[in-house]
């Protein structure tokens, strides 16, 4: 899919072009708002990531271009100023969604794939993990036809997470921020993710043991799924 | 105490004291008067009498007499004793019978080589018969003018302090800080009111350009913050993702960005205390208490388990919040209970009762944890304001104040009532007007 990424900071923009080249995202990158501009008039794209504090241009009247020249390409604002004003307008107009400076890179992605599901309405979402079938659509856990209801929300959301981000090593700091990233509040490293691992471990382990939950030690965690 | 009312009172009380000193004088005052009435009007009688007997000589004036009711008498006579006379003074006299008191004026004088005798006495009762009614108009007209003068003393000090009043009034009981709202001049004739009301319009002036200066500042340094700290974190996990890097410095990078996380969060959490400051929120949101405090709960239950405590929340369905930012509302919850639970013991309680007294409502976030002690209570809301036993745990001391940010903008009332090692009881008073049953 094609990605154009309007981000005046390069190193940013770079870091953001790499990540998603990694995760087969075809990209192109602007550092100007006028230079993107020529770009949304001429080439069609997926996705059109936007940083609303552009010195040159008006993000809000990017996205507005945007909307117009590309109506089928989905639009993201990416924004240090995350004020609620902005936040409302820049839905107003078209943007699919909204990311506030500073997300995880692993963020940015679950959207887009999440956008891309309910946009093109793609057919229920199952992966088998060793004999566990996991629904991502309704968020549901199976063994064999025996559904799972133990696992709690929160609980699911990091197994999404992993599953989504299959095969990588997430840090317990991504699952945190991912799963508790909106609270605010004045905890730093505090680690509930071992906890919830250990949870989520133990209703599985009912079933089968759940060795595809994998801890790197050290490092975090990883669902492998071969492919 | 009011000025006024001190005023009043001191006016009141200083009159009460000076009447009451004139009124016991007033006895002696108008005895005094009296006599010297009495004894110029004595003089007088004497020169008159001396007038008439040095012109007709003294022979058919030598006799003795008094008037019907012994009230007055006159009295003129050969004198045996040498001594010269010229007193006035009060004596007795007996006069048929009747002792009576009498001033009285004794002379004496030589005429034709005779010695003379002359008194002339008046009857002290009737020289003090005038004293009691004198007295009492004389009070009568005092209390009442005394009166009047309080009367207008008070309605001019009404007149002459009302600015005073308005001023106190309006520029310092009406005032919400830190939001003051525009200046109105408090009208008045006094210069030193004029003065006060423009000095606290100036004071006040200078402290919310200084408030303002700190909100405007923390908002643009943290979002300003935000872009460097964004670039930060996606480099190293770009270089997490990297399979030429070893782990040895994947645990590094990990470390690395665990500290980006933590300034990462003092950021966003400075950030969002400005927020609130400036009013950036909605408060448009309608939620059912209870079902607030259950996804709280979700969020929290996993530190709940992990230190065994254990909770309990007493919330009527009924309830519900109107008129709030749900995002901001969840926070204060949720940092409150996640104090509740960081300060307490393993196989410590929580409780969560909501109550209602007559129209107050509240609720009240109750634990068995470490307590705060009497001297920290009152920094306890002090941005990275750390005490000694939370030094363990993982803060940065904003929890507290993102709470008074939240409920200060939702006008909540807070009230900790906390013993040292026995727990916390953090009580939230709600305004009416956020709760619908």
């Amino acid at each position: 899919m094609n990605v154009l990424i309007i981000e005046d900071e390069k190193a940013l923009a770079v870091e953001l072009e790499i990540f998603l080249t990694n995760y087969n995202y075809i990209c192109e990158v602007c550092f100007t708002g006028a230079a993107a501009s020529e770009k949304i008039g001429v080439n069609l794209y997926d996705f059109i990531l936007i940083d609303l504090g552009l010195p040159d241009y008006d993000g809000l009247e990017l996205l507005k271009e945007a909307k117009k020249n590309n109506p089928e390409a989905i639009c993201m604002i990416l924004t240090a100023r995350a004020e609620v004003y902005d936040r409302i307008k820049g839905l107003d107009l078209g943007a699919d969604d909204y990311l506030p400076k500073p997300f995880s890179l692993l963020e940015l992605q679950s959207r887009m794939q999440a956008i891309t599901r309910r946009k093109f309405g793609l057919k229920q979402n199952l992966v088998d993990l060793g004999g566990f079938l996991i629904n991502l659509t309704d968020r549901t856990i199976s063994y064999y036809n025996t559904e799972i209801n133990t696992i709690t929300k929160k609980e699911f959301d990091l197994v999404a997470y992993l599953i989504l981000h299959k095969n990588r090593t997430l840090t317990r700091s991504q699952l945190s921020e991912h799963i508790w990233g909106s609270i605010i509040n004045d905890d730093y490293d505090s680690n509930y993710i071992d906890a919830h691992i250990k949870n989520i471990r133990k209703k599985l382990n009912v079933y089968a043991p759940p060795d595809w939950l994998e801890t790197v030690r050290g490092l975090g965690y990883k669902i492998k799924i071969n492919t | 105490m009011k000025l006024k009312t001190k005023l009043t009172l001191f006016n009141t009380i200083s009159k009460l004291v000076i009447v009451t000193l004139f009124v016991l004088l007033l006895p002696a005052l108008i005895r005094n008067i009296n006599q010297n009435f009495t004894d110029s009007k004595l003089q007088k009688q004497k020169n008159k009498v001396l007038k008439i007997i040095s012109a007709s000589g003294i022979k058919n004036y030598l006799y003795a007499a008094y008037s019907p009711l012994k009230e007055e008498f006159y009295s003129l006579d050969e004198d045996s004793l040498d001594e010269y006379l010229d007193t006035i003074k009060n004596e007795k006299r007996k006069i048929e019978g009747d002792t009576i008191e009498y001033r009285i004026l004794s002379y004496n004088f030589i005429v034709a080589k005779k010695n003379y005798l002359l008194e002339i006495g008046k009857s002290v009762d009737t020289i003090e018969e005038t004293t009691t009614p004198l007295q009492n108009i004389a009070f009568e007209v005092l209390v009442g003018m005394i009166l009047l003068t309080i009367l207008a003393d008070q309605v001019y000090s009404n007149y002459v302090l009302r600015p005073l009043d308005l001023i106190i009034k309006t520029k310092l009981i009406a005032h919400k800080f830190p939001n003051f709202g525009s200046y109105h001049k408090v009208k008045t004739s006094t210069s030193d009111f004029e003065y006060l009301d423009i000095s606290i319009h100036k004071m006040i002036e200078t402290i919310e350009s200084a408030f303002q200066k700190e909100r405007e500042f923390i908002s643009n340094a943290s979002h300003e913050l935000m872009t460097p700290i964004s670039i930060l974190q996606s480099k190293i996990e770009n270089m997490f993702e990297r399979d030429d890097i070893v782990d040895e410095l994947k645990t590094r990078l990990l470390e690395m960005q665990k500290i980006l996380n933590r300034l990462k969060s003092i950021t966003k959490t400075l950030l969002l205390i400005s927020q609130i400051e400036n009013e950036q929120f909605l408060k448009e949101d309608k939620i059912s208490l209870s079902v607030l405090l259950g996804e709280v709960y979700d969020e929290i239950s996993i530190r709940l388990q992990d230190k065994n405590i254990s909770y309990e929340a007493y919330i009527p369905e009924e309830w519900h919040l109107v008129n709030v930012n749900k995002f901001l509302l969840f926070n204060l919850f949720f940092n409150l209970i996640n104090n509740a639970i960081k300060y307490n013991h393993e196989n410590g309680e929580i409780k969560v009762v909501a109550t209602r007294e007559n129209n107050v409502f509240m609720i009240g976030i109750i634990d068995t944890g470490i307590g705060i002690s009497a001297q920290e209570l009152p920094y306890i809301f002090n941005r990275f304001k750390k005490f000694r036993q939370s030094l363990q745990q993982d803060s940065f001391g904003l929890g507290l104040p993102i709470v008074k940010s939240i409920a200060a903008f939702h006008q909540i009332k807070i009230e900790v009532i906390s013993e040292k090692g026995k727990g916390s009881t953090f009580k939230l008073i709600l305004p009416n007007f956020l709760i619908e049953i």
